[in-house]
Parts: structure tokens; C-alpha cells; sequence
């Protein structure tokens, strides 16, 4: 173990032990719990426990439900309230140390809310800032494309989260690029979270319980990736009844079952999806030879040990095939696998340890006459975390653990009658954390949220590393197996204060420093699975982001309407791409070809929320700017990312017209993506050639589209609840740009032609869901 | 390798319903570049040297040559030619031959304003054959070409083929060099033509096989990885890297030159 990791473990024993001592003095106890749905068992996380005696106690549930809270001895009135369900009294004698576990009964759903707010004017409270959870159930009534309700499109809907492309489930946060993005499925991260060249995600929605977006402003037990955190979490399965949910749609069917295992004790959930347009094209002439097509499977379980003690298994396996006739096979997919052990240490200390491994796998095989050859990339994960969260008193809930991480990234390597003259092998690197995070309640009014991250890589052995000075080879090292070679070691501090300053407003201002180890390799300027990933080396240094932001939000009307607005400031070091006409496929070193610089982003969201009622939604807009400055870029100088977009419009809607019809609707709007269009022409060996000035510097049309969707829901029936989704995307057909490609005109040589390719007009789709 | 092509069938496949318009667009005044247009090859003179200069992209292709330029062309070994202006900006040598091995200087005045340039022509490779490549597909069949010829043991060749089909020139960038399958055999077909031009059942076919340096390697390499200009589209497009020092855009290049064809026969 490294001497500064040592040191900060000293330190937080000393924190810890200090603390419980302090705490006996006071002659305290304390009252701790799980928080569940009555229902379904499926723990609540994020529900909000007030003490009617004590006004300035709040405290809320963690990610698995528990709570705990030391109070001096006395009786209490605890009340637990979450969103969309009853709010409970719990009236106690505090003596001794108790355990009470509370059961939440849900409510009449007709006034679902959208982005879930815990509370009423939760979002006053909380330190956190550019933090939304989003819950399945609250989301599934916003239109997507094909019917099928996906988190990552959804998200695209909130300010300062930008879409990839036309149906593309890929986002940007705050201008960071698609690989910022950490993107986690219990605990393990999801490489590629994209099905069918993006148009689906990986998250099946049946088997997902929420998914919470961190902007950049994250408490320190996350971390690794410069721009956010999207923390998605799967179902835990119903430990009361056993019960199967699906889905008919036109492109994809699904269908789950979950259940106890043994009543209150253990349960299960079984989620599968296939798309079958495949089975279209093999009925088409044209398409016969045609293979397109994707599955996953996602299946979770947990038992309750004792009272103490609580196991979950998760896991994913997703595949997606990409085919033509003999000649061309593409696939890949990504598997993860999750065990958790939940324990409650002592009444006021929760510890979590997982386990977590993730793969990713990327293959193409290409079949041309008599050659035939394999392409084969791949990325590894195995990782231990261990999170305490301490209940130390009711003004500080203290966070604190490690995170190990073995990678192994195989860049592609090639078999078949192909071979690469470098016998490229995988590397593997050593990823460590420890951190420590305190939310603290300084005054009725204050919250801070503080904390310490400190990220190690360390580059090591099995292969040979070459180091350059302008991209020309000074020397090289070559580490033998399971040597450690250069480590990084960054501190990441963190902080979140929210002031409130009246019953109705709050202001929040947060700073945090972000450091990432892994970085994307793209050929293309769309994401593609082709892209690969490579680690920290002795030429490659850790990616660094500063953000800034400070917000505002305001509710109206007894909390029914919610305004917000946040600024930020993003700098970013160390951001890679590699120089013009490389081929980081087939290139011997791709580190050979890699360019260093910097990036910046700022802007301003806005988002305003109608959170109660028949008729609820909201409203975001973003102003914002990204560019980037890389030494043999555009001369050197500052240039817009190609997700830079100025303005981005989201309004979506959803009206309840009565309890069995509802109706909803999408409407966006953005500037263009940042593109690099020719200026000029010339000719040479007799054909046309474009001459290019600064790059990024043009601008794709605006783009502008609305949604429909018709929900019909049958919730008289007993047994079998049925539901119809008929969507309309793209309602006035509108064809926006996916590319714009020069060419010469066929019919007229001289003249150079300008094509707009749009990849769909309207897409209408309708799917059937059912529970029973 | 991984086409974009390939991507943009998949989506089309996938939609069915994909839509090219042919729109206009609001660009700017084009920066206007002296072009460069350098080649010597193992075959015999006179070598040409074009000079033009670029243009805004809504003009018609009709470039604006150079023609009161001076033009020398030197070796490594001390011959020096001073090309002589034909017409149409173009310069033709006078005496200077194309042998592998030498490195040739290329000096271009204009107006006072002086470009230069250098490249080595490359050893020869043999073109051995070309080979036909049969791929049925959905009911159709594909043909391509494959061209043999063995690479070196030695790393670094670069190979530029250039594919005619009936005389039409297709405008498909192969470019292919030894990072796979060094000193072997080649087998890999070429990529050919689009919607307009296919290779059919009795095409004559002709492809000229250059063994380029590595800075034509980069250039053309370059331009074959620019798609397109949209999201879905190629790398960024920028102006490919070239050996002219002076600021023109274009590529001065020495390389071999062989050309061969052959006929898809009807059965």
C-alpha cells in the first residue's frame, strides 16, 4: 500500500475513534432501520425521516434503504416520507439502541410525479447540486423512440445533458466527452451502453428500480470519470409475491419475473430482451443476408442473512450481432456481475462491500474471398469496494471506504490469415481510491457537503511501454508480469454547501476536482464500437477537471412548481486525440499518435418543474459553449468540441386525462453540432479534393422534433393489468440532419453537390405492457 | 476497415426509410491555396508538375492554373531540370528520370513566393496479377479485385491503386501498407466503386499499382478516412498532412508505377 494511503487511513481511524468516544458522553442512543416498499419489498432509497421534536434533524435513507439516527435518550415522533407514498408515524421510547424497520405504503399513483423530488422541498434541503434521480416508474409514460422506455434518453431530456445523435442513447454532461460519463450498473461500469449502433440502451426498464445523474458535483465516494455519474440501479425483486412483467413492441419484446425465494427473506428478478427485426429481414429479398440483432439479460437476487446481514448477487450479459451474409460478423457485448454484502456494523455504522467484475468485448470478423480474419478488443474489470457510512449524530453522516480496481484492456488484436506485425498484448493497470465525505448540517440553514478523494493508477507490467517526446521515440520500458511500473496519484477535493434562505428558496455553490485513468480512443466522430480504450502510460497522464458551479432554486405554490438555475465553469487538462490519418486499429503504437491539450466548458441551465398534479413536466434549456486546445489541433488554438451547442431546449409534458388515459409529449430544440465543412476545392490525379479551414467551425442545421405518446391503462382488472403505449416520434416529420457529405454532381461534374442524409421522417410505434 | 459505409447500411436497413436531399449552405469565402500537383515515377518522363489554385465550393470545377511559374526538380546525386511550361499549369521535365532509391527536390517560385518539397521513390514491388473476387450477397453478386503481389520482409511499404472501371475512375482512396500481413501475400480485395459505379459481368478493369512513400501514405491515407462531414460521418476532415513546405495544399510524389488489367468474364 502506497504511504499516503496509509496516512489517510490513520487519519480516518483517529476521525472514527474520536467521534464514538464524544458520543458516549452525551448519554445518546440511537434508532436505526430499513426503509421498504410494503408492497414489494424493494428497499426506498432517498426516503426523508424527520423527528417532530427535534426540527432540525433530517436525515435520509441510503442506497439500500437503511437509516440511522443517535439522539439523547427521550421519546420521539420519527415521521419517513417519500414520494408517491403514504408518510408514516413512528411514535418511540429511546433507551436503548432499537431497530425498527418501516414499511412505506404506496400511493394512489394517479399524481405521479415526474423527476422524482423526494420530497415535497427536498430539493432545498439537500447539498447536493446537479444531481437528478430519475425512477422508472415516473418516467415511463415519456415518449421515446420505438416505444421503448429507456433511462438514457430520458436523461437527455434534463439541462446540461446533451443527446449523441438522432435516436442515440450516448450523451454528453456538461461538455465533457461520451467517455466522462461513468456509468454504473450496480457498482459495475457499463463500457458500452449502447445497443444497436446506439438506438437502445443496455438498461432494460423492466429490470432497473432508478438511475441517479451526478453532473460533476459528486460526493467522494464517486469517482474516475471527469463529467458524471449515472448510477443505475437494478430491481431487488419482489419479496412478498411472485410477478411477471413484459412487453410486445414492433422492434423488441421483454419480458421479467420476479418473486420471493423465501417470503421477507430472499427474492429474485429475471429480466430478458430480444429485438426481432432480423426476423423481417430474413422474409426480404434485399435483406435476406442481413444479420441485426441484440439481447440482454439481466437477473439479481439477495437473502437476508439475520438482521444484520444481507447478500445481493447481480448481474448482466448483453449481446449484440452486426452481420453481413459470410462476409462481415460484428458483435459485441458487455457482462457484469455484482456481489454485495450489506452489514450493519454497529447502530450507527452501515458498511457495504462488493465485488464487481465488468467485461466488455468487441469482435469483427471479416470474410473476404480467401482471407479471413478476426479483429478482437477488449476491456476488463475486477473491483473490490468497501463504503462505511457512520451515523455519527443527526448533523453529520460521514462516508467513507475504498475502491480497488484491476483493469486488463487488450487493444485489437488480430487472428485469422491477417496478422499485425506487433503482437499486441493487453495491459493492465491498478486503479485505487480512498476517500472520506462528511454532510454536515453547520446551522438550520446550512448544509455542507465536504470531502477528500484520493486516485492512484498505477501502470503495470506484462508489456512494453515506449515513451516519446513529440511524438518521436526517446526510449522505452519494458515491465516485467505483474510489476509495478509509474504511479499516479491525484487528490480530489469536493465540496457542495446549500444555504437556504427561506421557507421557498435555497442557493448552492459546489467545487470538486475529477481525475480519470481511462480514456476512449475513437476513429470516428461518432461513437462506434470500435472505439477503444487505453489506461494512464508513461506518456498518458491522468485527465484533470475542475468544476465550479452555484445555483438557485426556487419553489412556488406550495412546492407544486419548481424553478432552477445553475451556472458552471469546467477546466479540463491532460484531454487526448491523436493526429490526422491514424489508424489506431492496425498502428503499432497508437501512443505514437496521440496529441495532449486542454478543454474548457461553461454555460447555464435552466430547468423549471410542474411536480404535482393531473398535468405535470418540465422545461430545461441550456446556454453553453465547450472547446478544446490540443497542441497539432487547428493550429494550436481553441476550438469548438464537436458537441458544443449553444442552445438546448427541452419541454416535456404528461397529462393524466383520467385514470385510465394519458397522454404525453416531447418537444426539443438545439442548435447544431460543431462540424468541420470544407471551404474550398481543388483537383489533383483527376479528383475533386476539399481544402478545410478551422475546425468545428460550422454548424448542422437545427435540429428541432416532437413526440406523442397515448398511454391506455387498464388498472380495474384484478389479475392481469394491461397497458398500450401508441407513440408517434418526429410528429411533423420533420428531416433533421444526421450527416451532410460533398460530393461531385453526378449529372454534372463541375458542380460539387451538397447532401443532407436524414435518417428517418416519422417513426410510429405502439407496445403492449403487462403485469400480472 | 470499418467502413462507415457498412454503418450507414445497417441504418438504412434499419429504417428503411433514410432520406438524401441535396441542399445549399451559407459558406464562407474560401482562403485560395496554391496547388501543388508533383509526380515522378519509374517510368519514363517527361514528368509533370501541375500548378492550380483553389476554390470556393459553390464554383464550378474549373480551376485557376499557374502559369508564369519556375519549376526545378533536382536528385540526390546532382541533376537539376528546369521544367518547361506546357499549358494548363502544367510543367513538364525535360530530362531528369525516376529511379528508385534517389530522393528528388522540388523548388516552385511563384511571384517571388517559394515552395519546396522531397520524396524517395520507393523500391519496387511486383504487381504479379490481379485476381477476381466473388461475393454473393442478398441474391446479388459483388466482384472486386484483388492485386498480388508479395510485400517485402522489410517494414514500411506503401501501396497507392488507383481502379479504372471501363475507363471510368473510381474514386475510392486504397491505400494499403504493411502494419498487417507484413511480407506476405497479398489477399485483400480492393474496395471499389458506389452507387453509380459497380464493377458487372464483362468490365474491363484497370488498376495502376504505386509503391508510395510514407508521406503519400499519410496524405491519401488521410483523405480515404474522411467520410463525411456529418455526426455519422468519417474523422474530422482536415486538410490531409502533405511534404510541400511553403503553405500549398497538393503532394509532390515519387513512386513506381505499373498498371494491369483484366475482364469479368460472363461465367
Amino acid at each position: 500500500m502506497l504511504p499516503i494511503y496509509r496516512k489517510f487511513l490513520l487519519f480516518l481511524a483517529l476521525c472514527i475513534i474520536g467521534t464514538v468516544q464524544l458520543a458516549q458522553a452525551q448519554e445518546k442512543s440511537t434508532i436505526n432501520g430499513t426503509i421498504k416498499d410494503k408492497l414489494t419489498g424493494e428497499s426506498i432509497m432517498g426516503a426523508v425521516i424527520k423527528i417532530d421534536q427535534l426540527a432540525s434533524v433530517v436525515v435520509t435513507s441510503n442506497e439500500y434503504g437503511f437509516y440511522a439516527i443517535s439522539l439523547p435518550k427521550g421519546k420521539y415522533v420519527l415521521r419517513i416520507s417519500y414520494v408517491g407514498y403514504e408518510e408514516k408515524k413512528i411514535t418511540f421510547l429511546l433507551d436503548t439502541p432499537l431497530s425498527i424497520p418501516v414499511f412505506l405504503e404506496s400511493k394512489n399513483q394517479l399524481a405521479d410525479v415526474v423527476v422524482e423530488s423526494k420530497r415535497k422541498d427536498d430539493n432545498l434541503i439537500k447539498a447536493q447540486m446537479g444531481t437528478e434521480t430519475l425512477n422508472m416508474k415516473s418516467i415511463s409514460k415519456v415518449p421515446v423512440i420505438f416505444g421503448e422506455k429507456d433511462v438514457l434518453k430520458t436523461i437527455q431530456l434534463l439541462p446540461g445533458v446533451k443527446s449523441a445523435g438522432e435516436g442515440n442513447s450516448g450523451f454528453y454532461v456538461r461538455g465533457g466527452a461520451a467517455d466522462q460519463n461513468l456509468i454504473l450498473l450496480d457498482e459495475a461500469p457499463v463500457y458500452n451502453a449502447s445497443h444497436l449502433l446506439g438506438f437502445f440502451s443496455t438498461f432494460n426498464s423492466d429490470a432497473i428500480k432508478d438511475a441517479t445523474l451526478i453532473k460533476g458535483n459528486g460526493p467522494a465516494q464517486y469517482g474516475g470519470r471527469l463529467s458524471s455519474v449515472l448510477d443505475v440501479k437494478m430491481k431487488e425483486g419482489n419479496n412478498k409475491n411472485y410477478t411477471v412483467n413484459g412487453g410486445l413492441g414492433l422492434i423488441s419484446s421483454r419480458l421479467s419475473i420476479e418473486g420471493p425465494i423465501q417470503e421477507d427473506k430472499s427474492s429474485f428478478i429475471l429480466s430478458g430482451r430480444r429485438t426481432y427485426a432480423d426476423v423481417f429481414l430474413k422474409a426480404t429479398d434485399k435483406f435476406k443476408d442481413n444479420i441485426l440483432y441484440f439481447y440482454d439479460f439481466n437477473a439479481k437476487a439477495n437473502y437476508k442473512i439475520d438482521a444484520k446481514n444481507r447478500i445481493y448477487f447481480s448481474g448482466y450479459f448483453g449481446k449484440d450481432e452486426l452481420g453481413l451474409g459470410s462476409r462481415l460478423r460484428i458483435n459485441w457485448g458487455n457482462k457484469t456481475g455484482t456481489i454485495r454484502w450489506n452489514r450493519v456494523v454497529s447502530n450507527k455504522l452501515f458498511l457495504n462491500t462488493s465485488f464487481v467484475y465488468s467485461d466488455y468485448n468487441y469482435n469483427v470478423g471479416l470474410k473476404n474471398g480467401e482471407t479471413n480474419f478476426n479483429v478482437n478488443s477488449n476491456i476488463k474489470d475486477i473491483n473490490v469496494k468497501q463504503d462505511y457510512t457512520f451515523y455519527m449524530n443527526p448533523k453529520n453522516t460521514i462516508r467513507f471506504g475504498f475502491n480497488s480496481i484491476l483493469h486488463t484492456i487488450t487493444p485489437s488484436t488480430f487472428s485469422g490469415t491477417v496478422n499485425n506485425n506487433i503482437n499486441k498484448v493487453g495491459r493492465n493497470g491498478l486503479e485505487n481510491a480512498i476517500y472520506f465525505n462528511n454532510n454536515f448540517k453547520a446551522t438550520e440553514k446550512l448544509t455542507l457537503d465536504y470531502g477528500l478523494r484520493v486516485s492512484g493508477y498505477s501502470i503495470m507490467g506484462g508489456d512494453e511501454y515506449n515513451l516519446y517526446d513529440n511524438n518521436i521515440k526517446t526510449s522505452s520500458i519494458l515491465l516485467q508480469k505483474s510489476a509495478f511500473g509509474k504511479t499516479y496519484v491525484n487528490v480530489e477535493p469536493r465540496i457542495t454547501s446549500n444555504y437556504r434562505i427561506n421557507d421557498v428558496s435555497s442557493v448552492k455553490v459546489a467545487y470538486a476536482r475529477n481525475v480519470q485513468h481511462l480514456h476512449l480512443l475513437s476513429n470516428a466522430t461518432a461513437a462506434s464500437p470500435s472505439d477503444q480504450w487505453i489506461g494512464d502510460s508513461y506518456n498518458i497522464k491522468p485527465e484533470l477537471a475542475d468544476q465550479t458551479s452555484v445555483g438557485y432554486t426556487r419553489n412556488f405554490k406550495n412546492n407544486m412548481y419548481e424553478i432552477g438555475a445553475e451556472i458552471y465553469y469546467k477546466s479540463m487538462l491532460h484531454q487526448l486525440d491523436y493526429k490526422d490519418g491514424t489508424n489506431i486499429n492496425t498502428i503499432a503504437d497508437v501512443e505514437s499518435a496521440l496529441l495532449y491539450g486542454v478543454g474548457r466548458a461553461y454555460g447555464f441551465e435552466f430547468l423549471a418543474k410542474k411536480k404535482i398534479g393531473l398535468f405535470t413536466g418540465w422545461i430545461s434549456y441550456t446556454l453553453s459553449k465547450t472547446e478544446r486546445k490540443i497542441e497539432g489541433i487547428n493550429g494550436g488554438n481553441w476550438y469548438n468540441a464537436k458537441q458544443d451547442r449553444t442552445h438546448d431546449v427541452s419541454i416535456v409534458t404528461i397529462v393524466e386525462l383520467n385514470s385510465k388515459w394519458s397522454v404525453s409529449g416531447v418537444f426539443v430544440y438545439n442548435t447544431g453540432n460543431a462540424v468541420t465543412f470544407p471551404t474550398g476545392k481543388y483537383s489533383l490525379g483527376g479528383q475533386t479534393i476539399y481544402q478545410y479551414a478551422n475546425r468545428n467551425a460550422n454548424r448542422m442545421p437545427t435540429y428541432h422534433r416532437l413526440d406523442l405518446s397515448v398511454t391506455y391503462e387498464d388498472k380495474k382488472r384484478k389479475k392481469l393489468v394491461g397497458s398500450w403505449n401508441f407513440s408517434l416520434y418526429n410528429v411533423y416529420g420533420r428531416e433533421n440532419a444526421y450527416s451532410i457529405s460533398f460530393q461531385d454532381d453526378p449529372l454534372d461534374k463541375s458542380k460539387t453537390q451538397i447532401i443532407q442524409t436524414a435518417l428517418f421522417r416519422w417513426v410510429p410505434s405502439v407496445t403492449y405492457n403487462f403485469k400480472f | 476497415m470499418y467502413s462507415n459505409k457498412i454503418q450507414y447500411l445497417f441504418l438504412a436497413i434499419l429504417f428503411l426509410s433514410s432520406c438524401d436531399k441535396i441542399i445549399t449552405l451559407p459558406l464562407k469565402d474560401n482562403d485560395t491555396k496554391v496547388i501543388i500537383e508533383g509526380n515522378i515515377t519509374d517510368q519514363p518522363g517527361p514528368y509533370i508538375v501541375k500548378l492550380t489554385r483553389s476554390i470556393n465550393i459553390n464554383e464550378p470545377n474549373i480551376y485557376p492554373t499557374i502559369n508564369n511559374a519556375i519549376v526545378v526538380i533536382a536528385d540526390n546525386l546532382g541533376f537539376k531540370d528546369t521544367l518547361k511550361y506546357s499549358n494548363e499549369g502544367i510543367y513538364k521535365t525535360k530530362s531528369i528520370r525516376g529511379i528508385y532509391g534517389r530522393t528528388y527536390f522540388l523548388e516552385v517560385s511563384i511571384d517571388g513566393k517559394k515552395y519546396t518539397a522531397q520524396s524517395t521513390m520507393p523500391k519496387k514491388v511486383n504487381l504479379d496479377s490481379l485476381r477476381i473476387n466473388i461475393f454473393p450477397i442478398n441474391g446479388e453478386i459483388q466482384f472486386s479485385i484483388i492485386p498480388v503481389y508479395t510485400d517485402p520482409i522489410e517494414l514500411g511499404n506503401g501501396y497507392r491503386f488507383i481502379q479504372k472501371i471501363n475507363d471510368t475512375l473510381d474514386n475510392n482512396y486504397n491505400i494499403f501498407n504493411d502494419n498487417l500481413n507484413n511480407g506476405k501475400v497479398n489477399q485483400r480485395p480492393l474496395n471499389n466503386g458506389n452507387e453509380d459505379l459497380t464493377i458487372k459481368l464483362k468490365d474491363i478493369v484497370s488498376v495502376e499499382m504505386q509503391c508510395i512513400s510514407a508521406s503519400a501514405q499519410l496524405y491519401f491515407f488521410t483523405l480515404s478516412q474522411q467520410g463525411g462531414a456529418g455526426p455519422g460521418g468519417g474523422t474530422v476532415p482536415t486538410n490531409p498532412p502533405n511534404n510541400i513546405v511553403g503553405g500549398a495544399l497538393g503532394l509532390f510524389s515519387a513512386h513506381s508505377s505499373q498498371t494491369k488489367q483484366i475482364q469479368i468474364p460472363v461465367n
